[in-house]
């Protein structure tokens, strides 16, 4: 490649990062600005950054959604693991009758959007007494991400050779021991993929927080869709919400990052 | 202990029947050898006396015990794959003391048994390292060490060296005759390379399309090998095959070459067409006499030996092994005859009729 080539791509990576960027800077240049600054026209390009009164209010009314939200998403993440790396080691190493229709079933489940599940939901979740908990949302989310979670942990650990875990059975392992002591340590790097994805979803989802919460167990997007209302949409606050909301996906998936490398079975089997 | 017998053992992948009523015994303490070409059985055969495959019919024992049905983890035996199948995230130290620790076994006895082993096999200086960080050479013997900390009942090797360099192979094939004269527990070894099995062998089980064609020892095998398959595919160059048929007077005669009075023919079970067999090497050749006239097409020299391949008229390609011959070139013309008594005959259906 000559350098030439090298300047041109360089310069269409930082249009297309500047498109992609834009929005998320003009949000944080408004969270940290008065409504009146927002709409000032010429524009206050750089605010005061220190100026935080919009995530003092912010927080001050709302942190209690904030704590919903990360508990919520935390306990959905562990859950949806708990149930799909055992389904996922169990349907590629278990031979039973069947067993690839089990697996495109579960898959199957994953086909229907949430809206569509939405009003099931609201009933059952209703008739048993329990709309606006935060268990609710905990199994919902963790429902909704099972069969995702189970193919990605399915494809995991279908990548660890197949000798390896034969190795540990005549080593004297059962299939607990198995999963427990080689096929977890291995997939390692699907666990953080899986986590990721899952972590993302329940902490981003809205749709489903909105028709089965009404306050106790409100989560943050919810909060934030709510300073848009009819007669007027509070920018500022939506700003500093946002900004809120995505910096624990963003460090959640940093620290994942790491985990996420390919090579781990590296070493192990000669091919 | 360590007996494994196989009783009227069948397998079938839906409808392919892969093994059909296998029969062995395997004395304690014997080195047996599984070999045969790709395909024909022989690491299903092996992957069934683990409990890694399940037998379709037929009981596998193991001193006297049926373990047919039981788990793998519980037959008490172990395992060396050809990819090795090392844990990764584990060190040398902890591969090799896996198996004891799942046995639940204390701390200070597994270092003490995997310290042992680890000076046998001179894994010490390695014992903190992770598989990755080894050569193929030191990973097969991590998986060597992991087998025989756990003193089980018999070794099961599953083409273990194929994946090393040839001059390693040989240096692991010599350690694992030693390891097996050292422990005297039963070794069952499953290859396709018949050098390993003739030298590693105390008796080989030849496989071929699902049936054993012939258990015997080496020596056995190569000097009365029962059928045309075990005669062709055990020694190398392979055995020549000439086409022949019996005479009136009891002697045979290959076909468009001269006729060979061969005294150990069972004369009751010949057959309107026979074959011949002779080792290369069996052959004897000269300049100017021999019962058949040949050409050299090819001179293959190692310096130990030389491989003739010699066009004969009407007959067709015979190869001949001229043990550190060197006066033997291409376009020469060369006279080949065929001592009677190491000639093996087979029938029309490739079974061996000379009973030498």
């Amino acid at each position: 490649m000559n350098n030439e080539n090298t300047g041109w791509k360089l310069a269409a990576a930082f249009v297309i990062t500047f498109i992609f960027i834009s929005p998320i800077i003009w949000m944080v240049l408004a969270a940290f600005k008065t409504i009146n600054d927002i709409y000032a026209i010429p524009p206050v390009w750089v605010p005061d950054f220190s100026y935080l009164e919009n995530f003092k209010l912010l927080l001050s009314e709302n942190w209690q959604f904030l704590l919903n939200s990360t508990i919520v998403t935390l306990c959905a993440t562990l859950l949806c693991l708990i149930f799909a790396l055992p389904a996922a080691f169990a349907l590629v190493y278990f031979q039973f009758r069947r067993q690839d229709f089990l697996a495109d079933w579960i898959l199957s489940t994953r086909m229907m959007p949430p809206i569509a599940a939405a009003v099931p939901l609201y009933m059952v979740f209703n008739g048993m007494g329990m709309l606006d908990t935060l268990p609710t949302l905990v199994l919902v989310y963790a429902g909704f991400n099972l069969p995702f979670a189970v193919w990605v942990a399915m494809s995991f650990f279908r990548n660890i050779p197949k000798e390896i875990i034969e190795a540990a059975r005549v080593e004297g392992c059962t299939w607990v021991q198995t999963f427990r002591l080689v096929a977890l340590p291995l997939a390692k790097s699907g666990i953080a993929t899986v986590s990721t994805f899952v972590f993302i979803f329940a902490w981003n989802e809205l749709l489903l927080s909105l028709f089965l919460t009404t306050r106790e167990a409100k989560t943050f997007p919810v909060v934030i869709s709510s300073f848009s209302t009819v007669t007027k949409t509070y920018w500022e606050l939506i700003s500093a919400a946002t900004i809120i909301q995505i910096l624990p996906p963003v460090i959640f998936t940093i620290l994942m990052q790491k985990h996420i490398v390919s090579g781990l079975t590296m070493g192990a089997v000669k091919n | 202990m360590g007996e494994i017998t196989l009783n009227r053992i069948y397998k079938d992948f839906g409808d392919v029947s892969v093994l059909k009523d296998i029969n062995l015994d395997i004395d304690d303490g014997e080195f047996v050898v599984f070999v045969g070409p790709s395909g024909c059985g022989k690491s299903t055969l092996l992957r069934m006396i683990t409990g890694l495959e399940t037998v379709t019919s037929g009981q596998v024992l193991i001193d006297s015990e049926d373990v047919t049905e039981s788990k793998p983890s519980s037959r008490g035996l172990a395992m060396v794959f050809q990819s090795y199948a090392l844990f990764p995230h584990l060190t040398v130290r902890e591969n090799v003391g896996f198996g004891l620790r799942i046995a639940g076994l204390p701390a200070e006895e597994i270092a003490q048994k995997v310290g042992h082993a680890s000076s046998i096999l001179g894994l010490d200086p390695l014992l903190d390292r992770k598989p990755r960080e080894l050569s193929g050479g030191q990973q097969q013997r991590v998986a060597i060490g992991r087998a025989i900390v756990r003193e089980p009942a018999a070794f099961l090797f599953d083409e273990p060296l194929s994946n090393l360099d040839a001059a390693l192979r040989v240096q692991m094939r010599i350690e694992l005759v030693r390891l097996h004269e050292r422990l005297k527990t039963t070794m069952v070894y499953v290859t396709h390379d018949q050098v390993e099995a003739m030298t590693m062998a105390n008796r080989i089980v030849v496989l071929e399309g699902g049936d054993v064609q012939q258990f015997a020892t080496p020596i056995e095998l190569y000097d009365r090998p029962v059928n045309k398959f075990v005669a062709g595919f055990i020694g190398s160059p392979k055995m020549n095959f000439l086409k022949s048929v019996p005479t009136a007077d009891h002697a045979i005669m290959i076909k468009n070459g001269p006729q060979l009075s061969i005294p150990t023919v069972d004369q009751t079970k010949l057959t309107e067409e026979l074959t011949v067999g002779i080792r290369p090497e069996h052959i004897t050749y000269s300049h100017d006499k021999g019962d058949l006239k040949g050409e050299i097409i090819v001179e293959e020299q190692l310096g130990s030996d030389a491989f003739l391949y010699v066009e004969v008229e009407n007959i067709g390609m015979i190869t001949v092994r001229a043990v550190g011959e060197r006066n033997f070139h291409n376009r020469d013309t060369v006279y080949l005859s065929f001592p009677p008594e190491r000639c093996h005959v087979f029938d029309a259906s490739d079974q061996r009729i000379s009973t030498k």
